[in-house]
């Protein structure tokens, strides 16, 4: 885990909305995702992720800054043999049968002709797309694309996946399969890397993070790292400290965080406790709070 | 990988609607050639043959500016080519196995052109030439010319005004024929802006030889070879210009 699979840094990039106005996408962005992670990408809509991915895919070009895949700068096409790539909302040649399709791109990944057979059928039973083998794309719902999308990414055993926003479009169920297989294929030993909106989805996958707005990340790291500064909630019997809510049966309530322990528990007799526990984080409010916050410093408004 | 790609865009492209719909309407229009054979005061037959080949080359030109304009641009637009330039692919493989794979799909189009267009006018009585084969060939390569600058129409402005841009290079490259029999109505440096204006067009008149095909006049081999090699530079040219636009898109 120490040997990062993919880094951004100082990376800023700019584009040409109209003739006048220049559009700053990334602003000095600072990323590490180390090799075997599972890594959310987390940020609203426009926040920059998907800037992000194209420059890592080699879909846009001319960044400031560096950005290395397992430790080279990107930019030559051969180091994206080792990447695998689903795009948000992708979309397909429509005359072509889905066996073909994925032979051919695999095929284009540098998957031989003897270790093909076998990479299609691995991919097909994973998501369910034997049966489809002889169907044209262009029949497929949007669930179905994405499934496909994702047989496509997965198909050469890459070393690192991208996946820019996976679960778009899918049902509970499909949700649900598309989590097995990215757990399956981090089991396979594949880092992960995906942006997402759904932070339910983080929380289910990922241990680490990072989240950005308006080009600039706030934060990153581990989740476990996050999740481990939640407050503690204690249960106890015997005086009140100020703030502590009263509860039945001569109990009280604390919340506190994990920096005042030593000296919240300094005051009371190990019988006294009835419960000490960490409180959940939801993620979701961590992340509104956040973004919150960071817009509230660039407008001057309250968060 | 440029044979990857020039396969895959081959079987896109014979299964799409356009390349299958005006093949069907080329046979729809052999047919009728035949009924105006015969309703023509002149010989029906060269009159049908003449009528297949000038529609041949119609369809052709039709489905190369058809098919040419939407090969990069509209793939950009529809993120198609996201999954594939994501890949260990240079873009300049990509840009020229798109160009070959149209162009093998235009070449067969073209002989099944010929197959049902000639084989029809045979079949109701014509007698068909060798030099008809010459013909074809000739159509083709103004075909595969005219892919070429579609495709680099397309990867300068949008699918519909590179089609409309196709459309006119089409007709001033036909004009740029006519041009010698002009210039000596101009002088000076009108005289000098019209060539260098003519020499920026690829002209297209010498590709048609099928009137001389029709009526078994022969094409010196040298004049055949220096034709067909005049539509390889102006390809190269196209795809070359087209590359570099390619390479610094953002996508």
């Amino acid at each position: 885990m120490s040997e990062a699979a993919l880094s951004f840094t100082g990376v800023s990039f700019s584009y040409r909305s109209d003739w006048l106005a220049r559009i700053h996408a990334l602003k000095r962005v600072d990323l590490s995702v180390p090799a075997g992670s599972s890594y959310g990408f987390l940020g609203a809509n426009g926040a920059g992720k998907s800037t992000s991915i194209k420059l890592l895919t080699g879909l846009l070009h001319g960044h400031q800054g560096e950005i290395r895949l397992f430790g080279a700068p990107v930019g030559p096409p051969a180091l994206r043999a080792r990447l695998g790539f689903l795009p948000e909302l992708p979309n397909f040649y429509d005359h072509l049968l889905v066996g073909e399709y994925l032979a051919w791109l695999a095929k284009l990944s540098g998957v031989t002709p003897a270790r093909l057979p076998a990479a299609l059928d691995r991919v097909y039973q994973l998501l369910d797309l034997g049966d489809l083998r002889r169907r044209r794309l262009g029949s497929f719902s949007k669930g179905m694309r994405q499934r496909f999308g994702l047989a496509q990414a997965i198909v050469h055993e890459p070393d690192l996946l991208v996946l820019d926003e996976p679960f778009s479009g899918l049902d509970p169920l499909w949700r649900a399969r598309f989590k097995d297989v990215m757990a399956a294929e981090r089991r396979r030993g594949a880092t992960l890397f995906f942006s997402t909106h759904i932070l339910a989805d983080v929380e289910d996958l990922c241990d680490h993070y990072a989240v950005i707005d308006h080009g600039t990340v706030l934060e990153q790291g581990r989740l476990a790292d996050l999740l481990g500064h939640a407050p503690l909630a204690l249960t106890a019997t015997g005086p009140a400290p100020a703030g502590a809510e009263a509860l039945p049966d001569g109990q009280w309530r604390l919340v506190f965080p994990e920096a005042d322990r030593a000296q919240v528990l300094s005051g009371l007799s190990a019988t006294a406790v009835v419960r000490l526990e960490r409180q959940k984080v939801a993620l979701e409010d961590y992340f509104v709070a956040r973004v919150r916050a960071h817009h509230a410093a660039g407008t001057g408004l309250k968060p | 990988m440029i044979l990857l790609i020039a396969g895959a865009t081959f079987r896109e492209a014979v299964r799409s609607r356009t390349f299958l719909s005006l093949l069907g309407l080329f046979a729809l229009g052999a047919l009728l050639a035949r009924v105006v054979g015969w309703i023509s005061a002149t010989d029906g037959h060269v009159v049908t043959v003449s009528l297949v080949l000038s529609l041949q080359s119609l369809i052709g030109v039709l489905v190369a500016v058809a098919m040419g304009t939407v090969l990069v641009q509209s793939e950009i637009q529809h993120k198609t080519l996201y999954t594939v330039l994501s890949r260990p692919l240079p873009r300049w493989h990509y840009v020229l196995g798109k160009y070959l794979g149209l162009a093998g799909a235009l070449a067969l189009g073209q002989v099944a052109m010929a197959v049902i267009g000639l084989g029809w006018a045979w079949v109701t009585g014509a007698s068909l030439s060798p030099w008809l084969a010459v013909a074809v060939l000739l159509t083709t390569a103004e075909v595969l010319v005219m892919a070429a600058v579609s495709l680099c129409w397309t990867a300068l402005s949008s699918p519909l005004l590179a089609a409309v841009l196709g459309l006119a290079t089409y007709a001033l490259g036909h004009a740029v024929a006519t041009l010698p029999g002009l210039l000596h109505h101009l002088t000076g440096w009108k005289q000098e802006a019209v060539v260098i204006l003519a020499g920026l067009i690829p002209n297209l008149g010498p590709f048609t030889y099928r009137d001389l095909a029709v009526h078994g006049l022969p094409i010196a081999w040298g004049d055949l070879a220096q034709r067909l090699g005049y539509a390889g530079l102006w390809i190269a040219l196209l795809v070359v210009v087209t590359l570099s636009v390619v390479r610094r898109r953002q996508l």
